[in-house]
């Protein structure tokens, strides 16, 4: 079971209505608690709570730096002066956090009715508005490179809601400027960063065709006569849709179709349509026919490896979206306006597709299914398993834990579920702690075969001490599962074993509701079953590297 | 619709807000004789500004600035005790 979040509200003004929405509201659950009222460095150097806590920092940029509120008061000041201010609190963020999983900081604003020197306030050197885009910038820059800390854009939350953002009466009464309006789209993208962090941020939209990726229905108006571009301002909005589709798919959100329809019909008006912008070969997956959709998304969810809480499905239908929903209850079915106009900002709505990081693998995710589509074409096409893995020609690639790569690792410790011997969720600084002990190694694996590669999708942690090596993680990400990947990882973690001196190496695995494949594996594997859930191989036996596996 | 129920309306909405911020157990009943503030309301002090708040802000939104948060009306039998009396409160002053 997911343990409830623990969130730390730390702030220069009264957080504690923000922290009442969450506790209440959009975290009902999760554990909030609210930082003394002090200066935030003070709440800095006290640390959080205990471990695991994820704080959110909210400050003033008048409180962290003096010439800037010199700068407000329309004195004198000086750039250099605010910059260094700046960077001195992005270094106390960078040493807290690392004392927290992670950590969540909104923008610097001022209220929406500070006019600055009015039409001047772009003007560098003078305006307001132009020094608080620089310290926003300088202080990215001061943390970019740390991935448990993320910023939260606090003026889109004020342009969203406009000048009911702020309520200045509830400054002088409560210091605590920001109205409930304002609370809510904050909260948001904390539960989507906290989502994140926690793995749980969605990967796939499983669309409907008519009427959602295009106007009219396909089966009565042919391949050519549906409704997307041209002059036509509704068919301007499908291919505005269609391309926010593909941008998302950039960032590593898997495309997949269901929909009734007849199958030919629609991949011709997807192949063929010249205004269509999404194209057979962006989707990972589709059922197109005639049957129940709730199975068909079950379905396509199979084919992706992916659970329904990780996915969102699309459908004009109410009827469809209701059927779907009470199917697979963890599945996310927004509302969706009939009007196609506003199909594209109700995707760019949705908060649950943001992750903490976007790693190679990611951007290179629907490049993956497309392979993977191949690959099952090739099997489907052999005579049997062992010819189908010998023609796949797999390599992998193992490689220590480093800074290259260890943004990609944690993001492995939090989404692989089925091939995860005991499910440890770590952020890389939490991993970066732990591989720092002598007695602790992990290693990673890069899998490629002939039809792509599919970057670093295996981990292994092991703690050694004096004979005896323990097999702490085990992870392979279900995009490889089955290529016997999970064999050459198992060869490799015992050699490594036996050269540090361990005369066996010991796994246990740990349950989930989700991980009973990698159960199955370890039975299966020819690892001694030495108690319940309990594996032990003697490394003066080799344990052989698969045959169709080259290791490198 | 009287002033009474409009008003009833808008103590209400004000209330949806507030309750997002209550633990479950402790949110406000919308009956016109809960208690908002003295004795026996649910509401602490930051709480009961956040409710007024709110609520002047609901008034507002229809064209009526009613400045609730104010010595005169925060008193002991302050028109701001229960749903009901904040609601003829509100009624007799509304445009």
């Amino acid at each position: 079971m997911t343990p409830a979040p623990q969130l730390y509200l730390i702030g220069d003004f009264n957080v504690d209505t923000f922290a009442r929405y969450l506790a209440n509201t959009a975290l009902e659950g999760a554990r909030v608690e609210v930082a003394q009222p002090s200066p935030v460095s003070a709440a800095f150097a006290a640390g959080p709570p205990g471990d695991g806590w994820t704080a959110f920092v909210w400050t003033r940029p008048e409180m962290i730096s003096p010439a800037f509120q010199r700068a407000l008061n329309f004195e004198p000041f000086d750039n250099a002066d605010v910059i260094a201010d700046v960077t001195r609190f992005g270094r106390e963020v960078v040493g807290f956090a690392r004392r927290c999983r992670a950590v969540l900081l909104p923008t610097w604003i001022v209220p929406p009715f500070v006019r600055g020197w009015g039409v001047l306030d772009w003007r560098p050197g003078l305006g307001v508005a132009s020094l608080l885009a620089r310290m926003n910038l300088a202080l990215a820059d001061a943390l970019g490179n740390e991935p448990s800390i993320v910023m939260l854009d606090a003026n889109r939350w004020m342009t969203t809601v406009g000048g009911r953002g702020w309520s200045q009466k509830a400054w002088y009464a409560a210091k605590s400027p920001f109205t409930p309006d304002l609370l809510q789209l904050a909260a948001a993208d904390v539960v989507s960063a906290i989502d994140g962090f926690g793995g749980r941020a969605r990967r796939a939209i499983i669309l409907d065709l008519d009427d959602v990726l295009w106007g009219g229905v396909v089966g009565e108006t042919g391949p050519l006569g549906v409704r997307i571009g041209g002059h036509d301002h509704v068919g301007e909005a499908f291919v505005d849709f269609q391309r926010a589709l593909k941008a998302l798919s950039r960032r590593g959100v898997l495309l997949a179709i269901v929909s009734k329809n007849d199958e030919a019909v629609a991949l011709e008006a997807i192949d063929r349509h010249p205004e269509m912008q999404l194209r057979r070969e962006d989707f990972a997956a589709w059922r197109i026919n005639w049957d129940d959709k709730a199975g068909n998304v079950a379905a396509v969810l199979a084919e992706m490896n992916l659970g329904a809480e990780s996915a969102v499905f699309v459908d004009d239908q109410v009827i469809e979206r209701a059927r779907v929903q009470s199917a697979l209850p963890d599945i996310l079915v927004p509302d969706w306006p009939p009007d196609p106009s506003r199909f594209r900002e109700t995707l760019e709505s949705l908060h649950c597709f943001d992750a903490p990081s976007v790693t190679t693998e990611d951007r290179g995710r629907a490049g993956m299914m497309a392979a993977e589509r191949s690959r099952r074409a090739a099997a489907a096409a052999s005579a049997g398993v062992e010819e189908w893995l010998q023609s796949l020609a797999v390599r992998v690639a193992v490689e220590p834990l480093g800074d290259m790569n260890i943004e990609r690792a944690a993001q492995l410790f939090n989404k692989t579920n089925q091939m995860n011997l005991s499910t440890r969720r770590m952020t890389s600084a939490d991993l970066a702690a732990w591989a720092a002990s002598p007695d602790n190694l992990v290693l990673t694996f890069r899998v490629a075969d002939r039809f792509g590669d599919s970057g670093l999708t295996g981990l292994v942690g092991l703690h050694i001490a004096d004979t005896d090596a323990q097999l702490v993680d085990f992870l392979l990400s279900c995009r490889v599962m089955g290529r016997r990947v999970e064999e050459a990882m198992l060869h490799v973690a015992i050699a490594q074993a036996r050269t540090k001196g361990a005369a066996a190496l010991r796994a246990r695995f740990v349950p989930t509701p989700r991980n009973a494949p990698c159960l199955e594996f370890f039975r299966r594997c020819g690892m001694r079953e030495v108690g319940a859930s309990e594996f032990m191989w003697s490394t003066g036996d080799v344990f052989g590297r698969p045959p169709s596996v080259t290791v490198a | 619709m009287t002033s009474y129920e409009r008003a009833l309306a808008l103590v209400y909405d004000a209330i949806d807000v507030i309750n997002t911020q209550q633990p479950a157990a402790m949110r406000l009943r919308k009956s016109p004789d809960t208690v908002i503030v003295g004795v026996g309301g649910a509401l602490d002090s930051l709480g009961v500004v956040n409710f007024v708040l709110t609520l002047e802000e609901k008034i507002a939104a229809g064209g009526t600035t009613l400045p609730l948060l104010d010595d005169d009306v925060m008193v002991e039998h302050s028109p701001l005790r229960t749903i009901d009396s904040v609601s003829r409160y509100i009624a007799e002053h509304l445009v």
